[in-house]
Parts: C-alpha cells; sequence; structure tokens
C-alpha cells in the first residue's frame, strides 16, 4: 500500500445543501483510472459496523448518472494577497518594508510543503524583487537571482522589522533586520550590504505570502488570475510600503508612519512631504478586515485580493492591549496571518452539473463515484424543499455546520494526547492517513494549521473526507457527524416517518420561514456549532408553538459566522477564546471575529446558554464506551408519562448501540436550571454513576482545578433526558447524548430507545399545540429551587 | 498489565468503543469493572504511554483501518506534517479491538521504564508541544 494514493477519487459538490430545481455542480478528481461513473443514490445508513443493519443505499435515477473521463485535480492551498502589476509596481530603485512575526522559520525534513517562504515582493523564476525567508530562517532581499540574505535567522512568533532598499543608479542594496525585542543575549542587528543589476519587471502581480510560479499566468487553471502560487509563508505581515526609492534608515524609521492620506491643506500624503513624494503603495490590513480584499491608502489605489481565506483581525507589531476588539482599534490590527495550509475553495473545474428535479423527495443523496478499479467515493448533498413549503410535518436540521467545523480533522495524526482522550489508541482510517500526507486538502476547526496556530476558519469548497458514509471518526471508533446522523435517517426511514430534510444552513440564511410550519423539528447527534441566526430562528420557533427534539449532546456550544466575503454558508468562522473544550486557542487581543467584529467563543458566555436552546446543556465528554439511561421518579409525572407508554420503570434503557455500545455517551449533556434549563424543566432519565474514568467534566465548569472530575467521581458526569413545555403549545425533549441515535436500530428497531423516541416523536408530530398541563402546574419557580438548602430561592419561599 | 488488557479486549469484543475494562458480557460495554478501575498501576501506565506526542521514541504506534471492518494494522505516527505513519509491522489483525493489547506489548519495549524525572530533562522540556493546544 502506498499512502498518497490510497485515495485516488473524491470530488465536491459547490452546495451541500440544494434546493428541489436547483442545480449542484460536481468537481471531481479521478487520479489514474481514464474514467469513473457517477450515479446518484439516496443515503440511508452509512454505519458498516457489523453489528447493525449495515450500509443503506437507494439507487435514484439521474440524468447526471453516466461515465466521465478521469483527470487529476490537486489544491493549491496557501493563503496569499495578490495585487495586479500595474505600472508603478515596476519600479527601478524602491524601499520595501514591512513588519513580519514567523511562525515557521524552518522547516523539518519531509515536511509537506518545504522551501523558502515569501514575504512579498514581484518575483517569479528569478525575474523581479521582493522580500523573503530563506530556507535557514534568515530574511532576504532577491533582486533577480541576486540574493542578499540578513546575517541571523529571525525568531519564530516575535516581530521583526525588515526593510530593503535598492538604488537604481549605483546598485547598491540594504537589507535591514531588526527585531523589535532583544534580549540580553541575542546579537546586535547589522544591515547587510551588496551591489546589484537592476530588477528585471514582468506580469506578475505585486504579491504577500507567495509568489508565482511562473512568470506568466496559467490560462487553464481557476485561480485567479491564472497564478499558480509557490513558497508560501507562515506568519503574519503588517504595516507594508513600498515606495519609489532607497531611503536612508532615519526615513524608513518615518516611514512606519505609512501613507497619510484624506487631508489636503494640513499635511502630505506620506508622513513628511519628501516621503510623500515616493509613496507608491502603504497597505492597511485593518481596513475592510471581514472581506477578500486588501487596501492599499497610497496614492495609486493598489488594493489587492485575498486568497485562501488568511486569519484577519490579527494584533499587529504595535497591538497596545488596550484594545481586544479590531474594530475598537484597527490600526492596532493592521496584520494578516498566512498559513501555507489554508483552503478556502479548491477550485476544481466542474464534471459535471445535477439538476435536482422538483419532485425529487427531500432527503439525503449523494453521487457515488466508482471506477472499475475498485475506488469509490460519496460526495453528499442534501435536498429541501423550497422555502415557504413544506412536504411533511417533520424536519431533520442536518448540522452542516458542524460537518465543516469537523472537516477532514487531522486528530490522530496532529495530537499524539488525543490517545489519551480517548482512552485507547486511536484507530486510522485510509482518508485519515491521506490527510496526514495531503495537507493541501485543509484542516478542521479541531486542527492546528502546520505552524501550530489555530484553524478558525472552515470551507466546504474543498473534498471533506469525513462528510461521507462509510466512516469512523477516531474520537468514537464508530460514525460521527454526518455518519452519525445517518443513523436518525435510518431510523426515521425504517419506522415509516414522512420527513423533510433540511440543514443549518438554511436556518440560519432562511430564517423562521424555513421552519415555520412543521409540527416537531429533529436535530442530529452534535448540533455544537450554530451561528445567531439560526438560534434567533429556533428560539422564534419554539416560543410560537413549535416542537424541538435534541437527539445528541454537546449542541449549542460554540459561536460561529458565515464569512460574507463568500457564498451562501461556504466558509465558516469559529474562534476558541478563554473556555471551553478547545484543541487550541487563539491569540490574546484575536477573539473576536473577522466576519464580522464580534466576540467569539462559546454561546454560554455570549449569553446564550445551551439549555436555553435545548433544554440541557454539555457537561462531560469521554470516548472509550458509553452506557445507558436510568428512569428518575419524575419520568412517572403525567406531564411526560406519555414518553415511556410500552416502557417498564426499570428497564435499562439503551444498554446496546453502534456507539460505544450504549445510548448515553461520547458527549453528554446535563439539565442545569442555573445555565439556562428553564426552571420547570422535567429530568425524566439520566445516566448519572455510570460513566467510566474516561468521561471529564468540561473545561468551562472547572473554576478551581481539584482532583475528582472524572466519570466515576463526579455527580455531574450524567446525560439527563428532559422535557420541558414552551408557550404556544411547544416543547423541547432533551436525549443529552451523541451516542443516543446509535442505539435507535438496535434488535431491528424493536428496542426501548427506539420506542421512547417513537412516542416523543408521535407527541410531538401532532397538529395543533400539545396538550395543556394541569393548571396546578402553572406557577412561579425559581431556578434554585430544586436546591433549597442554598439561600438562593425566591424570597416569596422564604419559611416565615 | 497484559493480561488485564487482553482480557479487555475479549469483553469488548463487537462493541463500537474500547477501553480497558471487563464488561457484564462479550460484546457488551455494559457493567464496567476491572481493569483499569481496579488497577490504578496499570491507569497510570496506560495513560503516561497514551500521553507521549506523536513523534516520541521513534513514532508513537497507532491503529490503522486496511479493510474496511475486517482488517487493521499497527503503524508509527511520523509527528512529521507530510510524512504518513508507516506499518510497524507485518501482522494483520482481523479484530478491531485486537490490535490493542498488542500496541502494549510493543510498547513496553519502545518506551523506557522510566521518564519525565530530573535526570530525564532535556531543551525540549523548554517549550510545549503539539499535545498541549494553549
Amino acid at each position: 500500500m502506498t499512502y498518497p494514493t490510497m485515495l485516488r477519487l473524491t470530488g465536491y459538490g459547490d452546495k451541500w445543501s440544494v434546493e428541489q430545481g436547483d442545480t449542484v455542480d460536481f468537481h471531481v478528481s479521478c487520479d489514474g483510472p481514464a474514467t469513473y461513473r457517477a450515479e446518484m443514490v439516496k443515503l440511508v445508513h452509512g454505519d458498516t459496523h457489523p453489528g447493525g443493519p449495515g450500509f443503506k443505499e437507494v439507487a435514484v435515477a439521474s440524468a447526471a448518472d453516466g461515465t466521465y473521463p478521469g483527470r487529476a485535480q490537486a489544491i493549491h492551498a496557501g493563503s496569499h494577497a495578490i495585487v495586479a502589476d500595474r505600472r508603478p509596481l515596476r519600479v527601478d530603485g524602491f524601499t520595501l518594508q514591512c513588519w513580519i512575526w514567523p511562525t515557521m522559520p524552518t522547516k523539518v525534513d519531509g515536511y509537506w510543503s518545504p522551501g523558502p517562504q515569501t514575504i512579498m515582493g514581484k518575483w517569479a523564476e528569478g525575474l523581479g524583487y521582493g522580500l523573503f525567508l530563506e530556507e535557514d530562517g534568515r530574511v532576504s532581499l532577491r533582486v533577480d537571482g541576486q540574493t542578499l540574505t540578513a546575517a541571523d535567522p529571525v525568531r519564530d512568533r516575535a516581530w521583526h522589522f525588515v526593510a530593503a532598499t535598492y538604488d537604481a543608479a549605483t546598485g547598491k542594496a540594504v537589507l535591514h533586520h531588526e527585531p523589535q525585542i532583544r534580549y540580553a543575549l541575542d546579537p546586535v542587528p547589522e544591515p547587510v550590504m551588496a551591489t546589484f543589476g537592476p530588477p528585471t519587471h514582468t506580469e506578475v502581480p505585486f504579491t504577500f505570502a507567495a509568489h508565482p510560479g511562473s512568470v506568466r499566468p496559467d490560462p487553464a487553471s481557476l485561480e485567479p488570475g491564472g497564478w499558480l502560487m509557490t513558497d508560501h509563508y507562515n506568519g503574519k505581515i503588517d504595516a507594508a510600503r513600498l515606495c519609489s526609492r532607497p531611503f536612508t534608515r532615519l526615513e524608513i524609521e518615518t516611514m512606519k508612519l505609512g501613507a497619510a492620506p484624506g487631508m489636503d491643506e494640513r499635511r502630505s500624503i506620506g508622513p513628511s512631504a519628501d516621503l510623500g513624494a515616493a509613496v507608491i503603495a502603504s497597505w492597511d490590513f485593518g481596513v475592510d478586515v471581514p472581506t477578500r480584499r486588501i487596501v492599499d491608502r497610497g496614492p495609486y489605489r493598489l488594493d489587492g485580493d485575498l486568497v485562501g481565506a488568511p486569519a484577519r483581525g490579527m494584533t499587529g507589531h504595535n497591538w497596545s492591549g488596550a484594545h481586544t476588539q479590531w474594530t475598537a482599534a484597527p490600526h492596532e490590527y493592521g496584520a494578516i496571518h498566512f498559513h501555507d495550509d489554508d483552503v478556502d475553495d479548491a477550485r476544481w473545474q466542474v464534471d459535471f452539473t445535477v439538476r435536482v428535479p422538483e419532485d425529487l423527495p427531500s432527503a439525503v443523496y449523494a453521487m457515488k463515484l466508482t471506477t472499475t478499479d475498485g475506488d469509490e467515493d460519496y460526495v453528499p448533498f442534501i435536498v429541501r424543499p423550497p422555502l415557504g413549503t413544506r412536504q411533511a410535518k417533520i424536519a431533520v436540521v442536518m448540522s452542516t455546520i458542524d460537518y465543516m467545523a469537523y472537516a477532514n480533522e487531522h486528530q490522530a495524526s496532529n495530537f499524539g494526547s488525543l490517545e489519551a482522550l480517548v482512552y485507547r489508541t486511536p484507530i486510522m482510517a485510509p482518508a485519515n492517513v491521506f490527510l496526514s500526507v495531503h495537507r493541501e486538502y485543509g484542516h478542521s476547526m479541531y486542527d492546528t494549521h502546520c505552524d501550530g496556530s489555530g484553524v478558525h476558519v472552515s470551507s466546504r469548497l474543498r473534498p471533506v473526507l469525513n462528510f461521507r458514509p462509510k466512516c469512523d471518526s477516531v474520537i468514537t471508533q464508530a460514525p460521527w457527524q454526518f455518519n452519525a446522523d445517518l443513523h436518525l435517517i435510518d431510523w426515521l426511514t425504517e419506522m415509516g416517518y414522512e420527513f423533510d430534510v433540511i440543514t443549518d444552513e438554511d436556518v440560519s440564511y432562511d430564517g423562521l420561514e424555513r421552519i415555520e410550519g412543521y409540527n416537531v423539528l429533529l436535530t442530529g447527534s452534535h448540533p455544537e456549532h450554530k451561528d445567531g441566526p439560526y438560534l434567533d430562528a429556533i428560539h422564534a420557533y419554539k416560543e410560537r408553538g413549535g416542537r424541538l427534539m435534541y437527539l445528541g449532546g454537546d449542541g449549542f456550544y460554540w459561536r460561529h459566522t458565515f464569512h460574507p466575503g463568500y457564498g451562501r454558508g461556504e466558509l465558516t468562522e469559529m474562534r476558541r477564546c478563554e473556555s471551553g473544550i478547545r484543541p487550541w486557542q487563539a491569540q490574546p487581543g484575536e477573539y473576536h471575529h473577522q466576519s464580522d467584529g464580534r466576540l467569539g467563543g462559546m454561546w454560554r458566555f455570549l449569553g446564550r446558554d445551551m439549555a436555553a436552546v435545548s433544554g440541557t446543556s454539555m457537561v462531560a465528554q469521554g470516548f472509550d464506551v458509553s452506557t445507558y439511561f436510568k428512569r428518575t421518579p419524575e419520568s412517572l409525572d403525567p406531564r411526560v408519562a406519555w414518553a415511556f407508554d410500552g416502557i417498564d420503570y426499570d428497564e435499562r434503557l439503551g444498554d446496546f448501540g453502534l456507539v460505544g455500545g450504549g445510548a448515553a455517551g461520547a458527549e453528554l449533556d446535563h439539565v442545569d436550571t442555573t445555565l439556562g434549563s428553564p426552571p420547570h424543566t422535567m429530568l425524566v432519565a439520566t445516566s448519572a454513576g455510570l460513566h467510566t474514568d474516561a468521561y471529564l467534566t468540561v473545561t468551562e465548569l472547572i473554576l478551581t482545578n481539584a482532583p475528582g472530575f472524572t466519570g466515576t467521581q463526579h455527580p455531574r458526569i450524567r446525560a439527563d433526558m428532559a422535557f420541558h413545555e414552551t408557550p404556544n403549545g411547544g416543547g423541547v425533549w432533551s436525549f443529552s447524548s451523541i451516542s443516543y441515535c446509535g442505539s435507535l436500530s438496535h434488535n431491528s428497531y424493536d428496542n426501548n430507545i427506539s420506542k421512547l423516541t417513537a412516542n416523543v416523536l408521535d407527541h410531538f408530530a401532532v397538529d395543533g399545540p400539545l396538550p395543556r398541563p394541569d393548571p396546578a402546574e402553572v406557577r412561579p419557580r425559581g431556578r434554585f429551587d430544586s436546591t433549597p438548602a442554598l439561600n438562593y430561592h425566591l424570597p416569596e419561599d422564604t419559611p416565615p | 498489565m497484559l493480561e488485564e488488557v487482553q482480557a479487555s479486549v475479549v469483553a469488548m469484543r463487537g462493541v463500537a468503543g474500547f477501553s480497558v475494562l471487563r464488561t457484564e458480557a462479550p460484546g457488551s460495554a455494559i457493567g464496567v469493572h476491572g481493569g483499569i478501575q481496579d488497577d490504578v498501576v496499570l491507569d497510570k501506565v496506560l495513560t503516561r504511554m497514551r500521553m507521549q506526542p506523536t513523534g516520541a521514541f521513534g513514532g508513537k504506534l497507532v491503529i490503522v483501518c486496511t479493510k474496511l471492518e475486517r482488517e487493521w494494522r499497527i503503524a508509527r505516527l511520523s509527528g512529521i506534517r507530510g510524512v504518513p505513519p508507516t506499518f510497524a509491522d507485518d501482522r494483520v489483525f482481523t479484530g478491531e479491538q485486537d490490535a490493542q493489547a498488542a500496541i502494549l506489548e510493543m510498547r513496553f519495549d519502545q518506551y523506557p521504564a522510566e521518564d519525565g524525572m530530573p535526570e530525564h530533562c532535556t531543551p525540549a522540556w523548554k517549550s510545549r508541544g503539539e499535545n498541549w493546544g494553549a
């Protein structure tokens, strides 16, 4: 087995949710075989575990079915900026200066993207000028094929001022490299000098963080301008300037102030009259942060385009810490952090287009790709009804934002301690091995970039190898997210329910209209990542009598935004701040989204408790094995007893299942009326006391680290099944466990989890409001009513 | 220790998950007992080994599924982004859990009996590795 060729056939659709009557473009890479076959299938069950019902697909005739010519398509990862070639950029003499914060000055042998790194310039194939980081970590000035290299390498994750001058008359080149912090034993930085011939100008653009591999664009490429870029940079660039003559060191220092447009009588275009006359470009990356543009404050408007969605809203060399939000102090957020593994769009050619018939039922579909050599891949898409219509009383909301958050995760190959987290040696699938090599497929929000910084944007315009059926996660040794949500699709199908399938993307973009009218909404197994408009719509739906079945765990945890510079649902952003379970943490001052300037992180710390959405909130996680629920006395209450029709009080609920072997597992939610669970919440079943020590309390609930936060010790490590009524005849049922849906199919769907789920669904799916509870149930309730020993209860409850 | 892990492999055979614990019946994850819940030393040894970074001591051992639901092999992580895991030996396991015990046995050889004490201090101690994301 040669790993890199293990996955020769893959692709992506330009939409994950498509409306009936609309089209989806499919982009396919078939690396080797001359042809491949594409066929539309409906996906029903994606779990291949021998203990379950097995993989289920249904062929669906499509006009797009057929055999297509195979061709390899590559992803050109790496973010960069491009300023189109214009006359002012074709300088003779020049001064080029900026601040850099390099994050990977040197690379280890075997690194997937070896070579020097481009800071900025107009350079390709040994022609032009520019600033670089050479492979030994030293800054260099290149003028055509001539290289002037600084004396010492840069320090990673430290600001350095870099400037280069070139005198066209004398050929004198000077390179300055000055660390912002100089430790006691650091060498004194000294400029270096050389004499060079003049630069040769070509049609290549002026670029940041990468340079074109050729002096001519590739007309067949869909990369912007046809420029295929190389020698990508990892790190930040701030306050870049290009001027038309060689400056003295003092002039360079003054030019740090940059251009000063916008006044006439009072000041020059530059920091002084003499310098102003030499300004060609003075880029300010702190402007237009939520866009794909970089802005030049100089007189020529040499604005540029960003490719690859690098990190913006990044602290610059002059960040003071007085403001932690780029919108409050944009002049301190003039940096862009580029990564060699950023991917915003694979930009593959379209291989075929599927027109979704208007009468194709709403469901989960895929284009099944195969070759005669045995290659196989599935490219899923979800077909939704047109806005304002519904074709069933029940709708499943698939979690596309979550699928994007986990897209192409690399935890098994990147993080050794994953093994401690999951309490067993993880099992990598061929796709995980492929991704460990092919870093150009991009990372998930659970990964760090190759330079160690957190991945806070994710695009779906690329093959996402875990947005697939037949896919187990290294986390659970079982399906996760999309493939786990097919457990629910399968159960609904086998039980004969009629249901629509929509996505969270649709709810986010279409608002309440997308879900209004459904009698009941069902979430997937792990709706953790959501944006504000989605939560607003769900809130409105519940308040107007809608019913929500939360069929998972750890829901509504992280705040997302869709990037306004991209199309509907194409690119999502999430920042991990100072709390929550985090595989990485954003840098100080970088907690606010580049998409909208607002604070990121956990919804809880933005005033939207998870349990306020779903009735229960994330309390613990563990990934070795799952367990079961036991009913509580509250389950006998008439408000909820209907859900347990046909289930004995002492039955173990879900002591079986395809995710960890039980219905309560992986990530667990509990009732907490101080964390958003409404005070009238009924706690009807729980897995308290049944979990292993692999289950650990979430970090945000550990205010002081102390022993006793593991599964066999802590009373709050439990999944609580819960119910509460919402206004106007609505209600919420929380199943509170990621592994829950994996238990639905046990014993040919004849089991107590299946029974309980059907009871709740049937109750919630009726037309009109839910039956009103006994009037005696309407009474004031404090949030701490359940813990009267504490002195927090309402004043009216105080004993006389 | 090895015996206890092997017993858990037998107990968890057929479970979509794994822990070094015995269960109430083979193929069930329910009624966990024994294993790391009884043997504190075993729990500590396993955790210590599991916390090792990807490239430690010649590469951390991992399981690779080579045929869906049918075959699994042991590989070594490279610790380098872009360098794939390489197979550690020729063994092919036909049970999903079987390699768990085999890896423990290999690690007794792979890892030193003692690590992390003052006498093992190296320059690498001065900066965090990939295991500590913050």
